[in-house]
Order: structure tokens, then C-alpha cells, then sequence
């Protein structure tokens, strides 16, 4: 396969996980919308979504408020944010658009098809009347492609590709969730265990669709941090979770060696943070410090990245 | 000098035999059904993404082909006369190009003038003496087709490069299949589908010197912005062949490889879609960003081969053209299967004497023009435009050519509710390879959408048409 197929199916894939998160987290916004403001702490929370999403610093620039209308046209389809929804699926599918002939017409009309029905939503002045309309749309054609992709797809590397795209997008979105809920929005560390801190967790929960799974996974028990560690960092079950991701990851890694028949820096690496996983508990991770173990995955997890990139998308000789 | 109007479908408001089937089938159909099957169609083609993107057109990137249901018609024996029209074009073209920068045998003839080949700007100093693959220097021709009355089809344009069209061919059939399946149980229609699988195997009977085993095989595109992109990965997908960017290209010791997920790999053949002048910044325009450096030197060791080879375009010059006729003589001691158009060289003093004089009775077309630019029509064309070709012309002469006005003949398009005439052309494809030569029955049929324009090029308004070659 050409390095640039492997390389735009990895984007692709990418961009199209990521179009789901900030789906997902403009849920969340719209669902505290929704509760009345009597606790403290919760009027951050629009400025969390920022912060999650990565790009308060970028809003600030062409906004002068934090406005619950504003933050959703910011992220869903104001040009001047370069990883709205709207530039998700548009270099989605431009990735794609590059590399057509690597996935099959199905997978090709899912995403194309997306990007056409963009446009009705785009043309018009954006109305927050529309919110939850617009964010089913975006959640059930990013399902719909990802059931394509499953369906139709020849199983092979470029397939690998595409998984490896949806779970590095997906590992680095939730850890980088949990830090900033964890690290930026406890006012300090004498709200551990409150209230507060509770239906903070309960709201991550849900940005990352988990809530549900961890009323079932814990039963009706008290949410605190150290079940959330356990589900979103450690879980083998929760599909959100850290660790599921990083093990997709290693499979597909895996498949990849296998099919070209040599091993390389970015399989082994991601074997060993793996490993560190499957040896890891929560009250360790609370010991280590939340934050800095994140910060030490997202960075371990770059690092296998540009591993990654080296061995399989310059398509020189190793 | 206007020629009347051929109308290929009625004869005095009587559908001919080959269109009586069709005819009645669109007198049948009711509007709202249609406008139904049109908006289908479209979605279909949106979905699909076949779509091209226009030069210069800020506000729409992308736009749809307009596509109109109405079928053109060939009768078999009308198929007979052009498909061997337009081999024997094929043939002279790549006789020409492979005597021009060889021999020149046709010029010490004083078949042709010298200054005409070697000054052409689409004169490739480079690949003079250089010994082509299977000699063969264009292996797909696509060539613009008229008709002008119930016998004779007429060539207007020889295209030699990297022509297009041919996936709108294929799509459009599907489409129509698609459509109206009961239309092609009723009428024998030869298929077109095969086109992809003719081209594969052209292509590997055009092994370098120095390749070995089977070929590798690869389309090389400028990129998604281009406007024939779809058509690069249709065919690239159809083939089972990679779409390569200039990016994906390295050429080290003058062996041409790939970049791949397990490394270099080496490639034989590329079908380019990209101009010559961009192929190589080494060897050509410097500045080119989608060329491959080094990649002429590649094909000069005999390490891969490009087709069409660089330099190729001359022979679809317009003002080589013009002596297209001579040329077929020359090198298959034929006379033309298929006639050319009147011409006028505004070179020439008498012929531009006449040109300027008639200027409301002719087309002007620029010699090295293309997509419909840069032309005049005279009788439809205003007093100041006239005027300032008429000044073109006595500045730079050389540049310009003359043409009568012909009346393309018409098909109709669904209109409202009525048939309405509408002017069209036709490009079949030719494919040249190593003692081979492949031609699927039927082209790409584009339709001026405009009521009295000539212009059919899609970049300027123009729509399709799927083309029906009849089995008998």
C-alpha cells in the first residue's frame, strides 16, 4: 500500500472520531444547560468544554464572552476554528477523497454523504434551537460509517490504518478529558469527594457516553474518582476507555507486523505501555498523580506516533 | 458559410428508425416521473462523487456534470466508419510523433514547414533522438467528433495528451442502467464497461526496456483539485492500479520507485494525467511541486516509461491539425477515413486576408488553446469583440486558425416537459498499445445546454450524454 493511502486513511479515520467527541462533549454542555444553576462550579463548565476541546485560547481570539450559543457555533462550524465539526468532516473527507479507491463506495458515500448534508445545516443561521437535531446527525452518520467500514471493508492493512486513526484519536480525547477535569476544573483539592467533584464525574462520564456503561459495570453505587479511574483509564470493557484504546491500538500494530512480516519501534513501544496498563491499579495511579500519569501518556503515546509515521508513512527504506 | 443543421433524432418531425424506440419511450414517460428519475440521477452522481472542479470559480469547488437522460444513438455501421476513422488518426499521430524527433522524414518531404514543428512551443527539444517504449508515443487518443449531416462525421479536434471524459462514459451508462433498465432490454446495446480492463492491458504491453516480470502499473495525478480527478481514481480503482501523487514518487539511480507502507517499490509504467510540464522540475518547469525530480532521467535510462510520452501534445497542436489530412497520407499511404474541418491559417497571407474579411462567418480559435477559451464565434459574438479579434489576429497571426461555422448536429434533452434540440459532439477513445490496438464501442457525448451554443465543453456549461452504440 502507498505510504500517503496508509497515512489519509489514518486521517481520515482521525477526523472522523474527532468529529464524534466534540459531538459529545456539546451533549454535555447542553445537558447542564438544561439543570438549574443553584451549586457552584458549574458555570465553568462551558469554559471546561473549551478547555477539553483544546482550544479556549483559539475562541478568546475571535470571541470577547464565553456565550452557550457562541461555544456551539464555535465548534461545530465556525471557520475560523480549525478543528470545528465542520473542518472535522471536511478533512475527512478530503483525506479520503485522496485515497478513494482504498475504501470501498459504501464507505466512500458514508462520508460523502456526510459532507453534503452539512451544508443544510450550515447555510442557515445557527440557531441553538437546533443543537440536539444537529448532534444526532453528527453522532448517527459517524456510527454509520463506522458500520460501514465494518461491513464492507476488506480486512486488511488499510483497514488496520483506519482502526489505528479512531484509537489514537480516541486515547489521546479521553485522556485528555480526565486531566482537564481532574486538573483544571476542581476549584481546589478540598472539593475532592463532594458534590461537586461527584457530578463532575458524572458529566465526564457522560462526555465520553460512559455513563450508562458504569451504572452497569459499578450497579447503583456512589460514583467516585477512584471507579472513574478504574472504567475510563482501566477498564477492558468500557469502549471509551484508555485501555481499550491502547489495546486496539496494539492489535492493529500487531495485525501490521504480521501482514509485512517485520517487527518495529512502534509495536514494541506500545506493547510496553500496554503491559504497564494490564500491571497498573487505580489507588497506583492516584499515587503517581493523575495528571502526570496523563500528561506521561499522551506524551509516550506521541512518541509512538512519530514511531509509527517513520516506519510506515515516509515509505523509505528501514 | 453556415451549414444547416443536421437533427440526428427526427427526419421532418418523424423519428428515425434508430431513435423510434427511444423516441416514443420519452413521449411516454410522464413529467413528474422525470423530474423524479433526473433528481435520482443526481444524487446519484453527488453520491458517487463525480463531480469535477472549474478553474477560476471561487464559490463552488465542486459541481455536478449536468447529465441528460435522453440517449445518443449510433447505428453499427455509423460505429463501423468512425471506429476506423479514428485508428487510422491514432496511428498517423504516433507515426508523426516518432518521425518528428527522429528522422523528420515528413519535413524533409515538405510535407509540413519546418518552423511549424520545431518552433511549436509543444516541441519537446528533449526527447529528440530518443527511442520510446513499443514506439508508441500516445496511447490513448480521444478525438472530438462532429456530424454534420446524415453521411459524414467530421474530426474537429485530435486530443493526445492526457484526454478526458472517458469515466463520464462509463458512469453515465450505469446510470442509465440504473434508471431505466426497460430501455435496455427492448434496444441491443453494446457495453462499455470493458474500457478499464482494454486500458490495463494496453498499458502492460508498454514495458521499458529494463523492466522485468510483470509491470507495475500507476496513475500519476496532480491531486483532488484537479478537475479530472474522479476520473484519475475511477480509473485507478477499475484497474487495480495505485494513484500516485507526484509526493509518492522517488527516483534514485535513475530506477523510478513508490513509496510504500513496506518501503520502496519499484514501478515500470505511468499513466500520467499530469501535464508535461510538470513531470520533472529537473528536466522541465522548475517550479513544478507535483513532478517527480529525476523522473525524466528515469525514463531516458529506460527504467519506466510515461505515457504519453512528454512531447506527445504537439500532434493535437491546432495548428498541426490542419495537416492531419497530409500526415495520414505520408505515413499509411491512406486517404482520410474521417474528413477535417475547412481551415484557415491566419500564418498564411491570403488565408488571413480572408479571415479577417469574414470574421462574422467563422470561428476563431487560438492555436494552442484549449477547454473552449480563448475562442471567437463571429456570428454570435458582439461588434468590440469582433473588433479585438481582428486586432488579435494582425498582431499575432501565427496564433490563431479559422474555422467555418459548422451547426453541430442536434439530439434533443428533456426540457420541461418537451424534447428540445440541443447541439452535440463526440469523443471516442482509442487505445494504442504494443501490436494492439482497443476501441470500446461508443464515447463521451457532450451537449452545448444552451439553446443555439456550440460550445460543449463542460468548463463552460456543457452537459453529457450517455451514447449508445447499436449491437445491429
Amino acid at each position: 500500500m502507498l505510504s500517503r493511502t496508509a497515512e489519509n486513511l489514518y486521517w481520515t479515520a482521525r477526523y472522523i472520531e474527532r468529529a464524534d467527541s466534540i459531538a459529545r462533549l456539546l451533549e454535555v454542555a447542553y445537558r447542564i444547560h438544561l439543570i438549574p444553576n443553584t451549586t457552584e462550579g458549574y458555570q465553568n463548565e462551558w469554559e471546561s468544554i473549551l478547555a477539553a476541546a483544546g482550544i479556549k485560547h483559539n475562541y478568546l481570539n475571535s470571541n470577547s464572552d464565553i456565550t452557550k450559543n457562541k461555544i456551539e457555533y464555535f465548534l461545530l462550524f465556525d471557520p475560523n476554528n480549525s478543528s470545528s465539526v465542520k473542518a472535522c468532516i471536511e478533512n475527512a473527507r478530503n483525506n479520503l477523497k485522496m485515497v478513494r479507491t482504498a475504501v470501498t463506495l459504501e464507505v466512500w458515500n458514508a462520508v460523502n454523504t456526510w459532507y453534503h448534508e452539512l451544508a443544510n445545516y450550515d447555510k442557515v443561521k445557527y440557531d441553538s434551537k437546533n443543537l440536539p437535531q444537529i448532534l444526532d446527525w453528527i453522532k448517527r452518520q459517524v456510527n454509520l460509517i463506522k458500520g460501514t467500514i465494518n461491513n464492507t471493508q476488506l480486512l486488511n492493512d488499510g483497514f488496520d490504518f483506519i482502526y489505528l486513526g479512531i484509537f489514537y484519536e480516541r486515547a489521546d480525547f479521553t485522556a485528555r478529558i480526565i486531566d482537564v477535569k481532574y486538573y483544571i476544573l476542581l476549584p481546589s483539592s478540598s472539593y475532592v469527594g463532594t458534590q461537586v467533584d461527584n457530578f463532575q464525574w458524572s458529566i465526564m462520564l457522560r462526555s465520553v457516553s460512559a455513563y450508562r456503561g458504569f451504572k452497569w459495570a459499578y450497579g447503583n453505587s456512589q460514583i467516585d474518582y477512584k471507579k472513574i479511574i478504574d472504567f475510563l483509564i482501566l477498564s477492558n470493557m468500557c469502549p471509551r476507555s484508555i485501555f481499550y484504546a491502547v489495546d486496539k491500538i496494539q492489535y492493529h500494530l500487531g495485525r501490521l507486523t504480521q501482514f509485512y512480516q517485520s517487527d518495529n519501534a512502534a509495536n514494541r513501544n506500545v506493547k510496553i505501555i500496554h503491559k504497564g496498563f494490564v500491571n497498573s491499579n487505580a489507588e497506583e495511579i492516584i499515587d503517581f498523580g493523575l495528571h502526570e500519569f496523563l500528561t506521561k501518556f499522551i506524551d509516550d503515546m506521541s512518541t509512538t506516533y512519530s514511531d509509527l509515521e517513520e516506519v510506515y508513512f515516509l515509505g523509505t527504506d528501514r | 458559410m453556415i451549414i444547416c443543421m443536421f437533427n440526428e433524432v427526427f427526419d421532418k418531425n418523424k423519428p428515425r428508425v434508430a431513435y423510434k424506440d427511444i423516441v416514443s419511450w420519452a413521449n411516454s414517460i410522464p413529467y413528474h416521473t422525470l423530474i423524479k428519475k433526473k433528481n435520482e440521477a443526481e444524487n446519484l452522481f453527488k453520491k458517487i462523487g463525480i463531480t469535477f472542479s472549474v478553474y477560476n470559480n471561487f464559490d463552488s469547488a465542486e459541481r455536478l456534470i449536468p447529465f441528460d437522460m435522453f440517449p445518443r444513438v449510433i447505428t453499427k455501421l455509423e460505429w463501423m466508419t468512425i471506429q476506423e476513422g479514428v485508428i487510422q488518426r491514432s496511428l498517423a499521430i504516433n507515426a508523426f510523433l516518432r518521425d518528428i524527433y527522429n528522422k523528420c522524414e515528413i519535413i524533409k518531404a515538405k510535407k509540413i514547414p519546418a518552423e511549424l514543428v520545431f518552433v511549436n512551443p509543444a516541441y519537446e527539444i528533449k526527447m529528440v533522438g530518443l527511442k520510446v517504449p513499443h514506439n508508441i508515443y500516445s496511447p490513448i487518443i480521444g478525438t472530438d467528433i462532429i456530424r454534420t449531416d446524415s453521411r459524414s462525421f467530421r474530426v474537429l479536434e485530435d486530443n493526445c495528451r492526457t484526454p478526458s471524459g472517458v469515466s463520464y462514459m462509463i458512469e453515465n451508462r450505469e446510470i442509465m442502467m440504473r434508471m431505466f433498465p426497460e430501455l435496455f432490454e427492448k434496444i441491443n446495446i453494446e457495453p462499455v464497461e470493458n474500457y478499464s480492463s482494454y486500458l490495463l492491458d494496453i498499458l502492460k504491453s508498454l514495458a521499458p526496456r529494463k523492466c522485468e516480470g510483470d509491470p507495475k502499473i500507476v496513475i500519476l495525478t496532480p491531486g483532488p483539485l484537479n478537475s479530472a480527478y474522479y476520473e484519475h481514481s475511477y480509473l485507478a480503482d477499475t484497474m487495480g492500479v495505485e494513484l500516485v501523487q507526484g509526493s509518492d514518487l522517488i527516483v534514485e539511480d535513475n530506477i523510478t520507485f513508490m513509496r510504500t507502507t513496506q518501503g520502496k517499490q519499484k514501478v515500470d509504467i505511468i499513466y500520467r494525467r499530469i501535464d508535461d510540464d510538470f513531470i520533472d522540475p529537473l528536466s522541465f518547469n522548475e517550479t513544478s511541486v507535483i513532478g517527480v525530480p529525476g523522473l525524466f532521467h528515469s525514463y531516458k535510462s529506460g527504467y519506466v516509461n510515461i505515457c504519453s510520452a512528454p512531447g506527445s501534445g504537439i500532434a493535437d497542436d491546432k495548428a498541426i491539425y490542419t495537416y492531419m489530412p497530409d500526415i495520414i497520407r505520408f505515413y499509411l499511404g491512406e486517404e482520410p477515413k474521417l474528413p477535417s474541418i475547412k481551415t484557415w491559417r491566419c500564418s498564411k497571407p491570403a488565408d488571413r486576408k480572408y479571415v479577417l474579411s469574414n470574421l462574422e462567418k467563422l470561428v476563431v480559435k487560438e492555436v494552442h488553446g484549449s477547454g473552449g477559451y480563448g475562442m471567437l464565434i463571429g456570428n454570435s459574438a458582439t461588434k468590440t469583440k469582433i473588433n479585438s479579434f481582428k486586432n488579435k489576429i494582425k498582431n499575432n497571426p501565427d496564433n490563431y486558425i479559422a474555422q467555418p461555422i459548422l451547426s453541430l448536429s442536434s439530439v434533443p434533452i428533456f426540457k420541461k416537459d418537451a424534447l428540445t434540440p440541443r447541439h452535440v459532439d463526440l469523443r471516442p477513445f482509442t487505445l494504442l498499445g504494443h501490436r494492439k490496438r482497443r476501441l470500446v464501442p461508443g464515447g463521451l457525448t457532450r451537449v452545448a445546454l444552451k439553446e443555439g451554443s456550440l460550445v460543449v465543453n463542460s468548463s463552460q456549461g456543457g452537459g453529457v450524454k450517455d451514447t449508445w452504440v447499436l449491437k445491429n
